[in-house]
C-alpha cells in the first residue's frame, strides 16, 4: 500500500512533472475545443516529440493532454455549437441553446464541475479493477487476444462509421498497413517489393499523423469560410445547488461512462451518447425540455465521456487492447517507450501503473482549475482562424513525423496517408479503425499463427478450441452477436417479431 | 425516378478504386507464402484483404442502392453535395508536396516560412504584411519550442551547408 501511494504520488512531489501534467492538461483543453484540432491528432504527434524523453515525463503530458482533450471539447460545443470532439456531440445540444439563452458560463461551470466528478468517478475504476482484470487477463490465450482484437476493431469500425461495410474495411485496411515488413516470425518479407526501406515496416506514428492530422486539415479546408458566433460568458463558478441536485445523475452516468469507455473499442463519444439517453429516459419532469437546454442532458454526457477516460485505460493497460482511437495512439506511446501493455505490465511494472494512476487525478485536479479560470482568453484563441491553422497543423505535423527517427523518408508517408486519410473521411470511412488495426494487426497476426499451432494446423480442432474454452467461448459469442446484429438476419428476425407481436398491423 | 446521381463525386469510382486496390493486395499475400499452410506468413494478410474485397464489394453495392432513395433524402444530399476535389485542395497538396520535397534542400526553418508564407497568403487572403508578420512569428515559435525545448532534430538544408 505504502509502495502504491509512493508512485501515485510522483507526479504530485515533482515539480517538473506537476508543470507537464498542467501544461498538458491545458494544452488538453485547447486543442480539444478548437474545432479541427482533434485530441487523437494533437496525441499522435506529441508522442514523437517525447519519444527521447523519460518515461514518466512523457506519460505526465500525455494523460494530462487526454484527460483535457476529452473535456475541451464541450467548450466550443456550447459556445459555437460545434463540438471539438465527438464525445461533445450530446453536450452541443443541451449546451448550446443554453448560451443563446445567456446562460453559456453557467453552463461552463457545470460542464466542467461534472466532467471532473466523472473523471474521478473514471479513475476510481481504473485503480480498483485493473489489477483484478490483469490478473483474470493472465488467464487468457493466444485465440483470446486474436478474439478481443477482432471485437475492438470491429466495434470502432461498426459505431463510428457510416456503414458496417466501411468500418471493416478501414479496419483490415489498417491489419495490412500492420502487416508490411519482414515477418516476426520468420523473417519472410511481406509486401516490402524487395525495398530495404520497407523491411522495418510502415513507422506508424507517420500513418497516425498523416491520418489524423493531415487528412483533418485536408477535410477542414471545406470549412474555411464557416463564421464564428460569439456567446456572453459571465458567471463560471456553478451553482452549489445545482452540484447537489444532479450529482447522483452524475454518479450513475459515470459509471455509464466507465463501463463503456473500458469495452474494447469504444470510447467517450459512445459513452456521452449513451449517458445523454439515459439522462433522457431517467428524468421525468426536466425544468426546460430536451434539447433546448437542458440541464440533465448536458451533466449526463459530460460526465460519461470524462469517466470513460479512466475506462479505457483499462482494456489499455491491463489486455492491450486500445479502447479507442487516442487510446490506440497512446498505446503506440507506450511501445515506443519500450513498455508492454498486457497484462504483465502490471506484474512486471506496477511502480508506472501507479504513476499513471496519480498523473490521471492530478490531470483531473487541473481540469478543475484551468476550466474555471481563463475563460477570456479562451475565447479569442478558439477564434483563430482555419485559414492560420491548416497550414500550421501541416507544419507541425512534418516535424512530428521527422522527429520519430530523423527520416525524411517518414514525411512522405505521412503525406500520401493523409491524402488516403483525405479520401476515406469524405466518403465517409472513418480513419480509427485503420489506426487500431495497424496496432492490433501484428499482434492479431502473431497470436491467430500460434493459436493455429497450437491446434497443429487442423482447422478442425483450431475451431473446436473457440467453443471448448469457457472465456475463448464468451468472446466467440461476443464477436458473433455482434457480426450477427450487423447483417440483414437481425433486420428480418426484429420485423418477424415485430410482426408476431402486432399480427394486424 | 430521376436521373441517378451519386451521393457524393466520384464515389463509386472510389468504391471501384477500392476493389482493384484489394485485390491487388490479395494477390501480392498470396504470393508470399500461397496456400501452403495455415501458420504461414501469408495467411493473416490473406484474410486481411480477402475482408476487404468482400467489404469493398459491399460498399460498391451500397453506393447503388443510396441513390435509389435520393428522393427520400434530397436534403440530406444538398448539404453533402460538395465536391471532393476541389481546386482549393489541389492547390494545397502542391504546397505541400513543394514543402516536403524543398525541405531537404531548403532546410526545415526556410521551407517552413516559405510554406507558411504561401499558404496563409492563399487561405487567409489578408494583407502581406500581416502573412509575413504570423509566418515570422509561427516559425520563431515552431523552432524555439521544438529545437530548443523539446530539443527536437530539425531537417537541416544542403544549400545553407547545414546553418539553418
Amino acid at each position: 500500500m505504502g509502495e502504491i501511494l509512493s508512485n501515485m504520488s510522483i507526479v504530485w512531489t515533482d515539480p517538473w512533472l506537476l508543470f507537464l501534467t498542467a501544461i498538458g492538461t491545458l494544452a488538453g483543453i485547447y486543442v480539444g475545443a478548437i474545432p479541427g484540432l482533434s485530441v487523437t491528432m494533437a496525441t499522435s504527434i506529441l508522442i514523437s516529440f517525447t519519444f527521447k524523453w523519460p518515461v514518466n515525463d512523457a506519460l505526465a503530458l500525455i494523460t494530462g493532454i487526454f484527460m483535457g482533450g476529452v473535456y475541451g471539447g464541450s467548450r466550443t460545443a456550447i459556445l459555437l455549437n460545434i463540438p471539438g470532439a465527438p464525445s461533445a456531440i450530446a453536450t452541443a445540444i443541451e449546451g448550446y441553446p443554453m448560451a443563446k439563452r445567456g446562460d453559456a458560463g453557467e453552463a461552463i461551470g457545470l460542464t466542467t464541475v461534472m466532467s471532473v466528478i466523472g473523471g474521478f468517478v473514471g479513475i476510481a475504476a481504473l485503480a480498483m479493477f485493473a489489477p483484478i482484470i490483469s490478473s483474470f487477463a493472465i488467464m487468457f490465450n493466444s485465440r483470446d487476444y486474436l478474439l478481443l482484437g477482432l471485437i475492438g476493431i470491429l466495434l470502432v469500425g461498426t459505431l463510428s462509421g457510416e456503414s458496417f461495410a466501411k468500418g471493416v474495411f478501414a479496419g483490415a485496411l489498417g491489419v495490412l498497413i500492420g502487416m508490411v515488413g519482414l515477418d516476426p516470425m520468420t523473417a519472410e518479407g511481406r509486401f516490402t517489393f524487395g525495398n530495404v526501406s520497407l523491411m522495418g515496416g510502415i513507422p506508424y506514428v507517420a500513418a497516425m499523423i498523416g491520418f489524423f492530422g493531415v487528412a483533418e486539415a485536408l477535410v477542414q479546408l471545406h470549412q474555411l469560410d464557416v463564421a464564428v458566433v460569439r456567446q456572453k460568458v459571465d458567471r463560471i463558478i456553478p451553482k452549489l445547488r445545482d452540484v447537489k441536485r444532479y450529482l447522483g445523475l452524475a454518479l450513475r452516468t459515470s459509471g455509464i461512462g466507465t463501463i463503456i469507455g473500458a469495452l474494447p473499442g469504444t470510447g467517450g463519444d459512445i459513452a456521452a451518447l449513451l449517458a445523454y439517453d439515459h439522462a433522457k429516459r431517467s428524468t421525468k419532469n426536466p425544468d426546460v425540455p430536451f434539447g433546448e437546454g437542458c440541464k440533465e442532458g448536458l451533466v449526463a454526457p459530460e460526465a460519461a465521456n470524462n469517466a470513460a477516460v479512466g475506462g479505457a485505460y483499462i482494456p489499455m493497460l491491463t489486455l492491450g487492447i486500445p479502447g479507442d482511437a487516442v487510446t490506440a495512439v497512446i498505446i503506440g506511446a507506450l511501445f515506443i517507450h519500450g513498455l508492454k501493455p498486457g497484462p504483465l505490465l502490471l506484474v512486471e511494472t506496477p511502480h508506472l501503473f501507479w504513476f499513471i494512476v496519480g498523473a490521471l487525478m492530478l490531470a483531473n485536479i487541473c481540469l478543475l482549475v484551468f476550466g474555471l479560470t481563463g475563460i477570456r482568453i479562451f475565447t479569442k484563441i478558439v477564434e483563430c482562424p482555419k485559414g492560420v491553422l491548416i497550414p500550421l497543423i501541416i507544419v507541425l505535423s512534418a516535424v512530428g513525423t521527422y522527429a520519430i527517427q530523423n527520416n525524411p523518408v517518414h514525411i512522405y508517408w505521412m503525406l500520401l496517408f493523409g491524402v488516403i486519410g483525405y479520401f476515406m473521411k469524405m466518403y465517409g470511412f472513418q480513419v480509427g479503425p485503420v489506426i487500431l488495426g495497424v496496432i492490433l494487426g501484428p499482434m492479431m497476426d502473431s497470436n491467430y499463427r500460434r493459436a493455429m499451432l497450437g491446434a497443429r494446423g487442423d482447422i478442425g480442432t483450431f475451431f473446436w478450441n473457440f467453443v471448448s474454452h469457457p472465456i475463448t467461448l464468451v468472446l466467440s459469442i461476443a464477436l458473433i452477436a455482434m457480426l450477427l446484429s450487423q447483417t440483414p438476419l437481425m433486420r428480418w428476425f426484429y420485423r418477424w417479431r415485430a410482426a408476431r407481436r402486432h399480427p394486424g398491423s | 425516378m430521376s436521373t441517378p446521381s451519386p451521393k457524393r463525386q466520384g464515389e463509386r469510382g472510389f468504391s471501384l478504386l477500392l476493389i482493384v486496390f484489394s485485390v491487388t493486395a490479395f494477390w501480392q499475400s498470396y504470393g508470399i507464402s500461397g496456400f501452403s499452410g495455415l501458420s504461414t506468413a501469408g495467411v493473416f494478410p490473406m484474410l486481411a484483404s480477402a475482408t476487404m474485397i468482400v467489404s469493398a464489394l459491399c460498399i460498391l453495392l451500397q453506393s447503388f442502392s443510396d441513390t435509389n432513395n435520393t428522393a427520400h433524402t434530397a436534403v440530406a444530399i444538398d448539404e453533402s453535395n460538395h465536391s471532393v476535389l476541389t481546386l482549393r485542395l489541389v492547390v494545397m497538396l502542391l504546397l505541400i508536396s513543394g514543402y516536403l520535397i524543398a525541405m531537404p534542400a531548403l532546410g526545415f526553418t526556410l521551407a517552413s516560412a516559405a510554406f507558411l508564407f504561401l499558404s496563409f497568403s492563399y487561405l487567409w487572403r489578408k494583407s502581406l504584411a500581416v502573412s509575413l508578420l504570423i509566418t515570422v512569428v509561427s516559425v520563431t515559435a515552431v523552432y524555439f519550442i521544438f529545437r530548443k525545448l523539446f530539443q527536437v532534430v530539425l531537417p537541416k538544408g544542403t544549400l545553407l551547408q547545414g546553418l539553418l
